[in-house]
């Protein structure tokens, strides 16, 4: 079976489920962040020869690792309901042990998954994007002067996303595994986008170009949770391939 | 240059600071606590980053530094701010000031013990304990559930099993038993970690760059930080790890970027090394005031660049 975690207001996921039965990735559950927080039974384990999970959601489903083939991963968070009604001294607490869980039974789900769950983001790592400026330098793409300093607002909602402002025009371009998806691009950028999934370690990997003065295809976002219909048919084959393991994946 | 980031009174800080004034290593101090009288600002151009910290009116630039100690307490608690409201300029202004530096750090080509990004495998206990074993580590049995008679059985088949925190947070190790039975449904609100008990001897491993300090704790206590109100007592001595199981901890700290760790393992009667977790960000104080390591010194020679 073929394991699709996301919101249940995630269209672009819900979206990718139907191309991917399509492509016929069969039988595929589609199991929402809401259904996994009211699941009945959880079971997670991790001795010598490894880790395992079995989940019993409310309507019966089971989630075992041993029926698991490949798992598109789009999960950000878990809504759990009785987190509403612990004490306020314990509420804190219990939703760090409950983030805790989930990063790790998330990491247990058997490969290929897109994207494993890191510590910074259960879809795939998070950063700010002064490391995605980096990280982009050291891929070799063109990038933009980036300045922070302690007199600028703190930023941590608007740390992440792109460096030009919401109504500039941008291209988008997926990398899956080594496969890039999305733009008719030069070699050298190409193959920068290809770097820049590698150097975040991350399977699926939406990049956001702007043009610039200095460059048209200027680096100006990057993330783990792209909006999928962006890349169309194109990004739906890359990944169905990805999933049926045709395709060595960033880890 | 170096550059101490914390509470200078705080224990592990002040040792790190007291090794660098006995080598003669010049060092600036980011005081939390003074955080009003500072400001920073970097700027990063084709992947090259420069900027400046000014400090106590003296402004030094962040290419200068070269090592970086990071023991930062979390500055919306600062002593400072306990009167200010949740919106107040002056928390705003020390958050911003704190995001400046955590995210120079992350960028910054300085050795930074421990960059923040590493430091996140700790967040998340059976997480860490999965990369742990996939570094050749033995790991204790372990459950987490919301199904009290999974718990049963397993409190069956191993006799003796602990109970601990799945996050970072009131990480307390304790043993399951007596009343713990009657409160098992509770669990069913939340899934609890447990643990096969492992017999053996406690050793805490420290690793800085290249070198390894490991200390054999003797105790009765379930968790030995916490001895004596679990009415025990804990022992510590020096001890020296065979060289594939040093070598083996210098590899686990390396994989997970941590150039500083505290790694916990258990020492079993039959000579397997069981670990349990891996401290980011370890109190190293309370080993080197019971063995005398230096691993103070060891620590500010990492910064330096001068530990070999």
């Amino acid at each position: 079976m073929w394991l699709v975690l996301c919101t249940s207001r995630d269209t672009s996921a819900l979206w990718a489920s139907q191309g991917l039965k399509a492509r016929g990735l069969e039988p595929l559950e589609c199991v929402s962040a809401e259904m996994l927080a009211q699941s009945q039974r959880w079971e997670h384990r991790i001795d010598a020869q490894g880790a395992t999970i079995d989940i019993t959601l409310a309507d019966g489903r089971h989630i075992r690792n041993d029926a698991i083939q490949g798992v598109l991963n789009r999960l950000v968070c878990m809504p759990f309901e009785p987190l509403r009604l612990a004490h306020p001294a314990d509420r804190e607490y219990a939703s760090q042990e409950l983030t805790a869980f989930c990063l790790s039974w998330l990491y247990a789900l058997p490969l290929p998954v897109i994207n494993r769950a890191t510590p910074q983001g259960l879809a795939g790592q998070w950063r700010h994007r002064s490391e995605w400026l980096g990280l982009a330098a050291c891929a070799g793409l063109s990038t933009p002067l980036y300045r922070k300093t302690s007199e600028d607002a703190s930023d941590e909602r608007d740390g992440q996303g792109r460096f030009v402002p919401s109504d500039t025009p941008v291209q988008t371009v997926f990398v899956v595994a080594d496969q890039v998806v999305g733009a008719t691009l030069l070699p050298h950028i190409r193959h920068g986008c290809r770097r820049l999934a590698e150097l975040s370690h991350t399977a699926l990997l939406g990049i956001e170009f702007a043009a610039s003065s200095v460059d048209p295809w200027t680096f100006a976002g990057a993330t783990p949770l792209p909006d999928l219909q962006l890349g169309g048919e194109a990004l739906l084959d890359a990944l169905a391939s990805a999933l049926r393991g045709q395709q060595e994946l960033q880890p | 240059m170096i550059l101490l980031c914390g509470i200078p009174s705080e224990t592990p800080l002040a040792m790190v600071r007291a090794q660098l004034d006995n080598l003669d290593i010049p060092y600036v101090v980011f005081n939390q606590r003074r955080f009003a009288a500072m400001t920073m600002a970097f700027e990063l151009s084709a992947g090259q980053v420069t900027g400046r910290l000014q400090v106590e009116g003296r402004s030094y630039r962040l290419e200068e530094f070269g090592g970086v100690y990071t023991r930062l307490m979390d500055d919306q608690r600062l002593p400072e701010l306990c009167d200010a409201p949740a919106d107040a300029p002056q928390r705003r202004a020390c958050r911003a000031l704190h995001d400046t530096l955590i995210h120079w750090c992350e960028l910054a080509p300085a050795r930074v013990v421990n960059r923040t990004a590493a430091m996140a495998s700790n967040g998340s206990k059976p997480y860490q304990t999965q990369l742990i074993r996939a570094h050749g580590f033995a790991v204790p049995e372990t459950l987490i559930t919301n199904d009290p008679d999974l718990v049963r059985a397993f409190h069956q088949q191993h006799r003796r099993v602990i109970y601990k925190s799945i996050s970072g947070v009131r990480s307390i190790v304790h043993t399951l038993e007596g009343e713990d039975f009657e409160r098992l449904d509770r669990i069913r609100w939340c899934p609890t970690q447990f643990q096969a008990f492992v017999e053996g001897t406690n050793v805490r491993v420290h690793t800085i760059g290249t070198r390894v300090f490991a200390t054999a704790i003797h105790t009765q206590a379930t968790d030995y930080r916490y001895a004596q109100r679990q009415g025990g007592e804990a022992s510590l001595h020096a001890m020296e790890l065979p060289d594939e199981l040093a070598e083996r901890c210098l590899k686990l700290a390396q994989a997970l970027g941590l150039a500083f760790a505290g790694i916990d393992l258990k020492l079993t009667p039959d000579k397997h090394a069981y670990c349990f977790e891996v401290n980011p960000s370890p109190a190293f104080s309370y080993y080197e005031a019971h063995t005398g390591q230096p691993i103070a010194h060891a620590v500010a020679c990492y910064l330096a660049g001068t530990l070999g």
